[in-house]
């Protein structure tokens, strides 16, 4: 009975998700506002082009790997909806790893239904690939080396990771908790790694499991950093992206390494957007910014990367999560697609939090929602009426940036820690009974 | 347990397998059933045989950026070989085309250019000329700080909103003002075929280009005033016959028509320099305080023994 519920969920999202993607189709051809999205167009362009046996650098603003525009060439032959058709795909995709995560570590089906009903029917996420942005690959990817991880096959994960960070170079951030992660402890030779299962008991307030931090605590991790695990993971991750990069650079040459990978490592873009820094580079831009005032715009970054690792490497899907949030929140650009990134996590973290619905979620969903909501005003009046209205505009993002903080902080005050895995029982290893 | 997940995957495997064929089927519905292809982006090419390139690629293969003063002797003299020669039955002929409107429609960073062109073709007789097809050129300076989008003159081009169209210059979507160059966009509009073949003959028609402002320098007032100028409008014709093998050009006889309506003013908001110094200050206090908020919620929160002992003291 429950798995028809869940089959019928998947069944009315791909309806779904096709009628969208039929509808945006329509919307495109007969209004004047299209429902597509403006990338789109660019990786179409450039899946065109290298379809022809160009570059697809030649289209101006194309700043991807290579791959995803091979990915789209049946757009030129086949049907210009393909790329759309992919992404709804790995969309649901998305939703299927969510679901067997949740499932792998006994978290009861309602929860599970109610994790997945939260990315299958969000109208961020359902409208971000049928309106064509390329993100819910990433998400599905990167889901699946999770999955990898938990059934400890970490060579497949290293591959899908080299990967990943080559596909879109943010995931590079998730690099020291899997090195962190991958515990000695945990996972040992011929050995698969035992999962802590969710329990009933998750109403008391953050538990700190003694029983793995006090043996396995951070500075055992550091003094025992090189284990096979660890070495394999770095080997094989960065060689499958030195290949790919390597490979991509000898056929495309700098252009591609400057177009998909320096921009995004150096992007500063004076033009409004969600982040706070947007006015402080637009008042700056005519002259080149110190040494000193860059490191001071990229310590925020880093410090809070770091101590989120440190402190949460073990729960990897929670660390995964609040670092995206917080990496979005504090990055030098910040647009509307960005927020996938960790929508696709929040379903992974919500069976282990104790913060009620009524009122604490709601609160939460509401600040974040409004102070959006807030910035867009602002926007619109500058964009779209005309009126200088920057410095509001500006107040508007320190505003997204404070609700961020917030959502951040009581995430984390009402998660209740769950490392992935458990030690084995004693000297006789028990395999995983799943 | 094992062997359930085993089938459990293996059901959702065949239903994302059977959700990619439907998803196949209907690309191909879709494939059957809509209009052409979109071809390769970039500039449009004419589809008519006779018809001329653009002019305005003639003026940046000479000349690396646009300088109004080099393109008004441009149009002034370069083109002259290329001006219509006079039909030796039809003397009379007086070919006019003129900018009888000129504004900007919409608010904020996005905007319509209207212009509306006349032509009219005044004869005593009717002249005696082969088949011929006219379209109408106008090409549109724009100032720094404006610029036209080419992918979305292309999608319009598509549409049959122009026979085609092409942007030259600086067509960077993203740059600020200041950091960018002027380019000028080459419109193509149909004037129909045989329009010398009857006598008085006018035509008006109207084009909206789609504008986009960039980021301005920063200016204390807050606003930056961006003038565009009137478009400059020829008349470009293709005859069959061996006499006429290529097309030629009528342009305007003089300049007063254009100067009798003048440049239309975008005002467009900029940062102010007063702005920056508590501006920069605040960014930083605000991402310092954020900063603090989740290190330390973070570290009193988390499952490390350092927090268990910074709590016990």
């Amino acid at each position: 009975m429950t798995s028809l519920k869940t089959h019928s969920i998947f069944l009315i999202s791909a309806i779904f998700r096709v009628g969208l993607i039929l509808y945006g189709e329509w919307q495109d051809a007969h209004m004047e506002v299209r429902y597509t999205d403006v990338d789109y167009l660019v990786f179409s362009d450039a899946a065109s082009l290298m379809a022809s046996g160009h570059s697809p650098y030649k289209r101006t603003t194309y700043r991807y790997s290579p791959l995803l525009a091979f990915l789209l060439i049946p757009n030129s032959f086949l049907s210009r909806s393909w790329g759309k058709f992919l992404f709804s795909a790995s969309d649901l995709f998305v939703g299927l790893f969510i679901h067997i995560i949740l499932k792998q570590r006994k978290v009861p089906e309602d929860l599970c239904t109610y994790s997945l009903l939260i990315w299958l029917f969000n109208p961020f996420t359902f409208t971000i690939g049928t309106r064509g942005n390329c993100e819910p690959i990433v998400c599905a990817i990167l889901l699946w080396i999770v999955i990898c991880l938990m059934n400890g096959n970490v060579l497949q994960a290293a591959c899908w990771y080299g990967l990943i960070v080559h596909f879109r170079i943010y995931p590079i951030i998730y690099a020291l908790p899997i090195i962190l992660f991958l515990d000695p402890c945990f996972f040992q030779s011929g050995v698969k790694p035992l999962l802590c299962d969710w329990t009933s008991d998750q109403g008391k307030t953050p538990q700190i499991n003694s029983e793995v931090t006090d043996q396995c605590d951070v500075w055992i991790a550091f003094k025992s950093i090189f284990t096979r695990s660890r070495i394999l993971f770095g080997l094989v991750s960065g060689s499958v992206f030195l290949f790919f990069t390597g490979f991509f650079f000898y056929l495309y040459g700098w252009e591609f390494l400057h177009e998909a990978l320096l921009y995004h490592l150096t992007r500063t873009d004076p033009r409004h957007n969600f982040s706070i820094y947007f006015y402080h580079i637009y008042l700056n831009y005519e002259r080149e910014l110190s040494i000193l005032e860059k490191l001071i715009s990229f310590l925020p970054q880093v410090i809070v990367q770091l101590v989120l690792v440190f402190c949460f490497a073990k729960d990897l899907l929670f660390c995964f999560f609040v670092q995206t949030v917080a990496f979005v929140a504090f990055n030098k650009v910040i647009t509307a697609q960005y927020f996938v990134w960790f929508f696709c996590l929040l379903p992974l973290i919500l069976p282990w939090t104790n913060m009620k619905l009524k009122w604490q979620g709601l609160c939460c969903i509401l600040l974040w929602i409004g102070a959006q909501t807030h910035w867009l005003m602002w926007g619109y009046l500058l964009e779209f009426k005309g009126k200088n209205v920057f410095l509001q505009l500006w107040v508007a993002s320190l505003f997204f940036l404070a609700a961020n903080t917030f959502v951040l902080i009581m995430l984390i005050r009402h998660h209740n820690y769950s490392p992935v895995f458990r030690r084995h029982a004693g000297s006789k290893t028990t395999l995983k009974s799943e | 347990m094992a062997i359930r997940q085993c089938n459990q995957l293996c059901f959702y495997q065949k239903l994302a397998i059977l959700w990619m064929f439907f998803s196949g089927a209907v690309s191909c519905m879709l494939v059957v059933s809509s209009s052409s292809e979109v071809e390769m982006r970039g500039p449009s090419h004419s589809q008519h045989s006779g018809a001329r390139k653009y002019i305005v690629k003639s003026y940046f293969e000479k000349y690396e950026n646009l300088c109004d003063s080099s393109f008004e002797d441009f149009m002034a003299h370069e083109l002259s070989s290329s001006l219509c020669q006079v039909f030796p039955d039809n003397r009379n002929l007086d070919v006019r085309l003129s900018v009888l409107e000129h504004s900007l429609v919409g608010e904020g960073s996005h905007c319509h250019l209207s212009s509306s062109i006349k032509l009219q073709i005044e004869a005593d007789s009717i002249p005696k000329l082969p088949a011929h097809f006219c379209e109408v050129i106008i090409i549109q300076r724009l100032p720094l700080g404006v610029f036209a989008d080419p992918f979305e003159l292309q999608h319009l081009h598509e549409r049959k909103v122009f026979t085609n169209v092409a942007v030259f210059g600086d067509t960077n979507l993203e740059l600020p003002s200041f950091r960018s160059n002027r380019s000028v966009v080459e419109v193509h509009m149909d004037a129909g075929s045989n329009i010398f073949s009857e006598q008085n003959n006018g035509l008006e028609m109207n084009i909206e280009l789609p504008l986009h402002a960039r980021y301005q320098p920063l200016d204390e007032s807050g606003y930056s005033i961006v003038e565009i100028g009137e478009p400059d409008v020829l008349l470009s014709c293709s005859m069959e016959g061996k006499q006429y093998n290529q097309s030629c050009l009528f342009m305007s006889p003089n300049d007063s028509a254009k100067s009798r309506i003048g440049a239309v003013a975008w005002r467009i908001p900029s940062g102010m320099k007063a702005h920056t110094g508590f501006v920069s200050v605040v960014t930083f206090v605000t991402a310092f305080l954020s900063t603090l908020s989740i290190v330390v919620t973070s570290i009193f929160c988390s499952g490390i023994k350092v927090s268990k002992n910074m709590k016990q003291s």
